[in-house]
């Protein structure tokens, strides 16, 4: 029998989709489910606008819940285009090579707490060489077009089912936003019969 | 280097600054000082079900702490031209029902509450005086807008919890005095920061009210507001 599983909506600019990372995969190990990542396109690249005082307090609030996580968050370097864009095709590449968790730790940690720039090859060599990726399939994923569209089919999926933000999570057509609300998925999960390894 | 500061210096001085905790420290202290209280302004909607959990939630939490929970309802706020708007809406239910739940309580509504339904209420408590009487209203009144009542909205059983808890009659329907308090708040929560209710200020800093309880608490404690035994 296969596991439930839980879709996990993802993009690599936004601050409460790192600080939610690590808890979405250990629910994942705590549930046996099948968590499955997509990686969105950020909202700014699709368009969207986000006013100056949501971008300041997103940071500041962040910050205090990254510290109350007990995670890295300060050292910065937006990703916003080119670095969210190179990131999402090598999370694709993870993703098929079953190492999505260790990639999006992994540039997680260099864009919030490290100043990683992705966008550079040396910046995103380092954050897919320690999350166990080889650098010449990682160059590849940059260039194929197939991942490319694997990506905004992630887009267009968070799109269709009416949501705007991430991070996202769905289980059996049920929808959690936000990183605050990885307790109330979990409540779900045990009402529907899953208990914790 | 544009870029540089842009996308790394603009980012790292706004969370190190965001860490200064010392100025606000010795404001508290002065304010004690000189024998008054804390104050804790929440920023609400009563066509918001996160605000109902909010208010609840914080009126529990502030038991035993000498910080005045100042209630200021607002009717417009959130992101102007916002897209998601009606999105956000409806998902505010859904996502209500599991704050609700936290607090052993259940969501009666199943659908979003127009906000020129609920002005009246705005209006009311903005025009009130701040005390202990106002926090029985609003939580009474939250109570029975989203936990205790559906269909459409109606001013009479809000009246009676006004008497109840004021022993007088609620402000005139279209009191100038109490529309231009609503507006008052509206202005006072966009200078403040929020862009969305439920969001709480406390001495310099603002949380998304429904989430960050935590935070809050922490805070207060920081500023030497803490629950007195």
């Amino acid at each position: 029998m296969s596991a439930p599983t839980v879709d996990y909506f993802y993009s690599f600019r936004s601050p409460y989709s790192y600080l939610s990372a690590p808890r979405a995969f250990a629910l994942a190990d705590d549930f046996k489910i099948d968590l499955r990542f997509h990686g969105v396109i950020p909202m700014m690249m699709r368009g969207e606008s986000v006013p100056t005082a949501k971008r300041l307090h997103t940071l500041r609030d962040v910050k205090r819940e990254a510290d109350r996580l007990g995670m890295p968050f300060g050292r910065i370097h937006d990703p916003l285009g080119e670095a969210a864009t190179r990131c999402l095709a090598v999370s694709e590449y993870a993703v098929d090579r079953r190492l999505a968790r260790e990639f999006v730790l992994s540039a997680g940690l260099g864009i919030w707490g490290e100043a990683v720039d992705p966008a550079a090859d040396e910046g995103l060599r380092l954050i897919a060489e320690r999350a166990g990726l080889d650098w010449p399939g990682c160059q590849a994923a940059l260039s194929d077009a197939a991942i490319a569209e694997r990506v905004e089919a992630n887009t267009q999926r968070l799109v269709k089912i009416g949501h705007w933000g991430v991070p996202v999570f769905v289980f059996e057509g049920e929808q959690f936003w936000g990183q605050d609300r990885i307790e109330d998925l979990a409540l779900v999960l045990e009402e529907a019969g899953l208990q914790r390894a | 280097m544009r870029e540089k500061i842009e996308r790394e210096l603009a980012p790292r001085l706004i969370v190190a600054a965001s860490t200064v905790t010392l100025p606000a420290r010795v404001a508290a202290t002065a304010r004690r000082a000189a024998g008054r209280r804390g104050r804790l302004e929440l920023y609400f909607g009563f066509d918001d079900p996160a605000s109902a959990y909010a208010v609840i939630d914080l009126a529990r939490r502030l038991e035993g702490r000498s910080v005045i929970f100042d209630l200021r309802a607002v009717a417009r706020r959130g992101i102007e031209g916002d897209p998601a708007l009606e999105r956000k809406r409806a998902y505010a239910i859904t996502d209500a029902r599991r704050l609700a739940r936290r607090l052993g309580l259940t969501l009666l509504r199943t659908e979003p509450v127009d906000p020129q339904a609920t002005a009246f209420l705005a209006a009311w408590v903005d025009g009130a005086p701040r005390g202990s009487a106002l926090t029985q209203f609003t939580i009474a009144a939250m109570m029975q807008l989203w936990f205790e009542s559906t269909g459409e909205l109606t001013a009479e059983p809000y009246e009676r919890i006004w008497r109840r808890c004021f022993g007088s009659a609620p402000p005139a329907a279209g009191d100038p005095a109490s529309i231009n308090a609503v507006r008052a708040a509206e202005k006072q929560m966009s200078r403040r920061g929020p862009y969305e209710t439920p969001a709480a200020w406390v001495a310099g800093r603002w949380f998304f009210a429904q989430d960050r309880p935590q935070q809050i608490a922490n805070w207060l404690d920081q500023l030497g507001w803490s629950v007195e035994r």
